[in-house]
């Protein structure tokens, strides 16, 4: 849910740029043609006149706009899709690594879903309600994580995965951040 | 695992995000054959500017088929019967494959619909020529009123020398108008096969063409 929710903000932050280029486009496009059919006019007209010779080059210079426009419009988007997939990755290499140290500290299935919601900011009547389970069921699974991961409380829980964070590249980062490279 | 790859078959499923670029076109070209083809009249200047603009907007498209993303580039949906018939299959047995763009019956349309308004444009500029009118030029002449022509005896003259291209533009315009009733059927038809596959997979497939983003089944 929050995870969507990150991405449609992100998307919706990074449309912006791209839909006024895409505009600016548009709108050189249409000088182009309206330019290049002047020039047509002008030579089916009178023939090659300075005039004529003049808007023939502000044409042609227009129409590689267009066309230089175009590819740059490519790249924004590209990049912009980037953004997207990186912050996916992100997120993809977080559960990744709590994953990884779940399976480490040998949890238990149960066990492994009390953690999540822990970290997830889940209170243990909350935990209770979601999983259908007593509450006193709930603390006994929490207390076991806890001392499975050698933290104190869901405080420390929460900071040895943040600490894994910021200390370096994730496991799934690495591999994401290789990922746009390979591609372009 | 498992996972991730529900969820990439319901993005495939979900059709392609379009970028600003293929919406803008879109749009602008289907207002423009909307309005020239049902508001304004033939040889009226809006006409003819209008008919420019639709060309410049095709242009552009055209420019895009090759420099732009993935989804819009004509490689990604080359038009081919067999896999249309494919396609035709599919609905019939009720099968729902995903396509990364046009779906094989729709790239068909969608070239045949920038085909046929290729041809609507292009006999519009042979009957009307550029999109400014010069002073003492035959086709201005056509769409300014007989009163004004009168005054203007140079230009009168003007016309009566084009008598004998009469035929090729009567010609002209045959084409002009059956290839825009064809646009406007074809236009028609689009809408219907967008309803269509939107109503197949459950998802609306209009929205991603007018703000960019894919909707949820």
């Amino acid at each position: 849910m929050s995870r969507r929710a990150v991405r449609a903000a992100g998307r919706a932050g990074a449309s912006g740029r791209p839909f006024a280029l895409a505009a600016l486009l548009v709108v050189q496009t249409l000088c182009a043609v309206f330019f290049a059919a002047d020039v047509a006019a002008d030579l089916s007209w009178n023939g090659l006149t300075l005039h004529a010779g003049f808007e023939a080059v502000v044409a042609l210079a227009l129409a590689v706009g267009v066309a230089l426009g175009a590819v740059e419009m490519r790249r924004t988007l590209e990049r912009s899709r980037r953004a997207d997939a990186a912050a996916q990755a992100a997120s993809g290499a977080f559960a990744a690594l709590m994953e990884e140290r779940f399976e480490a500290w040998g949890l238990t299935p149960a066990e492994a879903e009390v953690a999540l919601f822990a970290l997830k900011g889940l209170d243990v009547a909350e935990i209770a309600a979601v999983r259908g389970a007593a509450a006193g069921t709930v603390r006994a699974q929490l207390a076991k994580v806890y001392a499975k991961a050698g933290v104190s409380g869901r405080g420390q829980l929460v900071s040895s995965f943040i600490e894994a964070l910021l200390d370096g590249p994730l496991p799934g980062a690495r591999r994401a951040a290789g990922r746009p490279e390979a591609a372009g | 695992m498992a996972g991730a790859q529900t969820d990439e078959a319901a993005e495939a499923v979900r059709g392609p995000a379009w970028d600003p670029v293929v919406r803008l076109t879109h749009w602008g070209i289907a207002a423009a054959v909307l309005l020239n083809g049902l508001l304004t009249e033939g040889g009226e200047a809006a006409h003819v500017w209008i008919g420019w603009a639709a060309f410049a907007l095709l242009a552009l498209r055209v420019v895009w088929g090759f420099a732009g993303p993935e989804e819009a580039r004509f490689s990604a949906f080359p038009p081919s019967l067999s896999a249309a018939r494919g396609h035709v299959s599919d609905v019939l047995a009720g099968r729902r494959r995903t396509h990364r763009s046009h779906d094989p019956l729709g790239a068909l349309m969608t070239y045949a619909l920038w085909s046929v308004l290729a041809v609507v444009v292009a006999t519009g500029i042979a009957m009307e020529g550029g999109p400014f009118p010069e002073p003492g030029e035959a086709a201005s002449v056509a769409f300014v009123s007989a009163a004004t022509a009168d005054e203007v005896g140079e230009e009168a003259d003007d016309d009566h020398d084009e008598a004998g291209e009469g035929e090729e533009d009567e010609a002209l315009e045959e084409v002009h108008e059956a290839a825009a009733n064809l646009l406007l059927i074809l236009a028609a038809l689009h809408v219907a096969g967008v309803a269509l596959e939107s109503r197949r997979f459950g998802v609306n497939l209009v929205g991603p063409m007018i703000d960019g983003r894919r909707r949820g089944p």
